[in-house]
């Protein structure tokens, strides 16, 4: 008896749909075998199937059964199938019908449990697309799958209250979509801007980087609070529009990192990789192509602490990524393509042993051996980086007695403000445009939206020549002083926005 | 390159004054001619130059090289290095000894400065040929020599055990005159200082101190100073002639928002009223 289950199957950021055919054959020795490109986590499937089935009291046949997965030629990777494999046996042997339409995804526990599978919001995105009624999935991953609208996402907890579906004795209702407010770990709430004392140059420009998207430096000795810094961004940022949680979503629910329960992210991610990350690990690849931590900072933040202690080759890797907001993963077998617009935040120490520069401790280090710490970064690399920020030690105890220092310490909430603000310009701005924020915008968006009076034009150029800075240098002036002048509420960028950029340009590891 | 020996005439007469020390001979590339010797001062330092020691050198050692005076160094990154390079940016004349064979760029990476002083009529010396290695024990033999081709020797920053300290011991015994420029007494770079200051080295705080034995006078500066422009920038500049600041402490002090100071310094840096090192500002 030949019986068609209906499922899908994740590459990347596609789906593509599987058709699952089981067969139950009264002749033949008894066996239980799965073709159609299978690898080993499907392969292992035959067996959490048998017993899950077992153990939801129903015998199994000792027929031969046979499973295709089709397309055949397509490798199937992946725990998914073990649901629609096991209601092909359960249909063949029990006769009872199968809903039309539906897709079914999920991994089977030996109890017969379903168990939180990845990917789950792809399948519900490819169900809406291609038509069907509704979708059968794990009851921890259905609340991700039911973030999308049209579609009947069934929550389903074990085989046979699937069984009982089936057979309309116990209906299970479809999931409506339940938004979780999440939880931020400990580490990222426990800064508040106002909890850095001093440090004023380095926070405002942490508010032009939120404001505008832009990439930034921090340069400091040991201790002096650039990591703090860093912690305390996403108490800054704007949450998700509804556009960039969804592509946020997507590549979690790829990677596998919704827990479960999980919904829609709304707060922007905030990575922070150890130095010690493989090129794969950050920029994403294996085998079989899996999202890495770019994109899994895709409109959020990418901290990379100890900037120049990474090696050269991820670093460098970080560079197309960083220009085209997607990487492309090409492997011999497969090509996928993951979003990957990320913020990108990095620290580092002005030397090799940090000390450059500081107003007590001498620094050791010799002229080659600063030049050739800070040659790690390369320039192109740096060109990249729209801010660059010296964080100098502060003297803690004098500045929480300091009066005029806490006068100007500002509570992250009220920076949040003037950030959404910029935020909304920006939307405006680029309504009819693909890009979200000023980083992002290319020459002709420059030439578009950036007009500058006389003057203005003047005092960069003027500073070009006395800062010698570099054509993407210049660019990039323009691009933050856009952003200082949305902050201001200035429709046009003046003087004032120029001259306040350039505090930003690139100087301590300029001409390297 | 070319090379004179003790027994030429166009050896340098100074140096042979300091008897069975002087090197046999010099190598030398450059162009060799006897005013480059007339008036020299010697000026070495720390390696590890502070903001404050770079300060030191371009107010001075571009006032006594601008005078005339050739400016004797180690060619060592740090103050040796700035003391070349201020020499050369008000055209004056610097000598480079080397404390490696003549062939030898020594530290290689300051290969743009050698070029700079061989183009600008400047010389460099060593007493070892070809391209013998530098090594530990040249550094001192070199130092014998920069402070013999000099009448004076001036030190700016030098630690507890700096190489300088060898220089100026070197002066005084060929009873040349020490000068230091004091630095401030938390600095690790002001210990040898302090050291010479007890022993007798004159401190200074002017570039006249030097050329008055030299013989010769400065002339009164013409600096194209631009005026400040309105109270807040005279404040700025106020605090800054009396330390380096950070814009973060400078805003503090003067209760404005680090987003205005950083738009007034910018501008106040295109006009050239003031320079940025490292992380703090000092007045031009």
């Amino acid at each position: 008896m030949l019986i068609k289950v209906q499922s899908a199957a994740n590459r990347g950021l596609e789906t593509i749909g599987v058709d699952v055919e089981v067969n139950v054959a009264n002749r033949g020795l008894p066996g239980f075998d799965i073709v159609g490109l299978p690898d080993k986590e499907v392969q292992e499937s035959r067996e959490r199937v048998k017993t899950a089935i077992l153990s939801s009291r129903i015998e199994f046949p000792q027929k031969k059964i046979t499973v295709n997965l089709a397309p055949a030629d397509v490798p199937k990777e992946g725990s998914a199938y073990d649901l629609p494999i096991a209601v092909g046996i359960l249909a063949a042997l029990t006769n009872c019908p199968i809903p039309e339409r539906s897709l079914f995804f999920g991994e089977l526990s030996l109890s017969g449990d379903l168990r939180h599978t990845k990917g789950a919001l792809l399948l519900a995105l490819f169900a809406k697309e291609k038509g069907y009624k509704s979708v059968f999935v794990p009851k921890d991953s259905a609340n991700e799958a039911a973030i999308v609208k049209g579609v009947n996402v069934y929550p389903v907890q074990n085989l046979q209250q699937l069984l009982a579906h089936f057979a309309e004795r116990e209906c299970i209702l479809p999931l409506i979509y339940e938004p979780v407010k999440e939880v931020l770990p400990d580490d990222l709430t426990e800064f508040d801007m106002k909890d850095v004392l001093g440090q004023e140059q380095a926070k405002r420009a942490m508010e032009i980087a939120a404001a505008g998207g832009h990439n930034i430096l921090l340069v400091g000795n040991p201790g002096a609070g650039k990591t703090m810094l860093a912690r305390a961004l996403p108490g800054i940022l704007p949450p998700l529009n509804e556009i960039e949680s969804l592509e946020a979503t997507k590549i979690h629910s790829a990677a596998g990192v919704i827990p479960p329960g999980g919904a829609l992210l709304v707060t922007r991610q905030f990575r922070s990789p150890h130095h010690t990350a493989s090129p794969v690990g950050l920029i994403g690849g294996g085998t079989r192509p899996h999202p890495g931590e770019i994109s899994l900072a895709h409109r959020g933040v990418l901290f990379l602490d100890e900037f120049n202690e990474f090696p050269r080759s991820v670093l460098e890797a970080l560079r197309q990524p960083l220009e085209d907001g997607v990487v492309m993963i090409s492997r011999s077998q497969e090509r996928v393509l993951y979003p990957a617009r990320f913020m990108l935040v990095a620290s580092a120490n002005p030397c090799p042993c940090g000390y450059l520069n500081h107003p007590k401790k001498a620094c050791i280090c010799s002229v080659q051996q600063i030049k050739k710490y800070q040659k790690r970064i390369s320039g192109p690399l740096l060109d990249r980086i729209d801010l660059h920020i010296d964080v100098p030690p502060v003297d803690v105890r004098e500045l929480s007695e300091n009066q005029k220092a806490s006068e100007f310490l500002e509570p992250s909430k009220v920076i949040k403000e003037r950030v959404m603000f910029a935020r909304k310009v920006q939307q405006t701005r680029f309504a009819e445009d693909s890009i979200q924020v000023n980083a992002e915008m290319k020459n002709s968006h420059i030439k578009k939206y950036c007009p500058m009076k006389k003057e203005v034009e003047q005092i960069l150029q003027q500073a070009a020549i006395k800062f010698q800075l570099s054509a993407r240098s210049y660019l990039k002036m323009i691009k933050v002083a856009r952003t200082i002048a949305d902050l201001e509420k200035a429709p046009e960028i003046e003087v004032q926005h120029i001259a306040e950029a350039l505090q930003y340009r690139a100087k301590a590891y300029e001409g390297v | 390159m070319g090379f004179h020996t003790i027994q030429e005439n166009e050896y340098p007469k100074l140096l042979k004054e300091i008897g069975k020390d002087a090197p046999k001979q010099l190598y030398y590339k450059g162009v060799w001619d006897e005013a480059i010797f007339q008036n020299c001062l010697a000026v070495v330092g720390s390696r590890h130059m502070t903001i404050y020691g770079k300060q030191v050198v371009e107010r001075i050692v571009s006032e006594v090289a601008a005078a005339g005076v050739t400016i004797v160094s180690g060619f060592m990154y740090g103050v040796d290095a700035e003391a070349h390079k201020t020499a050369l940016s008000v055209g004056g004349r610097t000598i480079a000894v080397m404390p490696c064979g003549i062939d030898l760029i020594h530290p290689e990476h300051q290969q743009d400065l050698y070029m700079e002083i061989l183009k600008n009529k400047g010389l460099v010396v060593s007493e070892y040929e070809g391209s013998t290695q530098p090594a530990l024990w040249i550094y001192p033999r070199r130092n014998r020599i920069v402070a013999g081709l000099s009448r004076a020797a001036l030190i700016i920053e030098a630690g507890e055990k700096s190489g300088s300290l060898i220089t100026a011991n070197l002066a005084k015994k060929f009873k040349r005159k020490v000068f230091v420029v004091p630095g401030p007494i938390t600095s690790e770079n002001s210990k040898g200082i302090m050291q010479l200051i007890k022993e007798g080295a004159e401190a200074i705080n002017s570039a006249d101190d030097i050329l008055s034995i030299f013989g010769g006078r400065t002339s009164p500066k013409i600096k194209g100073e631009v005026r400040p422009r309105d109270i807040v920038e005279i404040k700025i500049i106020d605090q800054l002639r009396r330390e380096a600041l950070s814009i973060d402490i400078m805003s503090r002090n003067l209760g404005m928002p680090v987003a205005k100071m950083g738009t007034i310094l910018s501008m106040m840096q295109l006009r050239g009223q003031i320079k940025q090192e490292g992380n703090k500002y000092y007045v031009n």
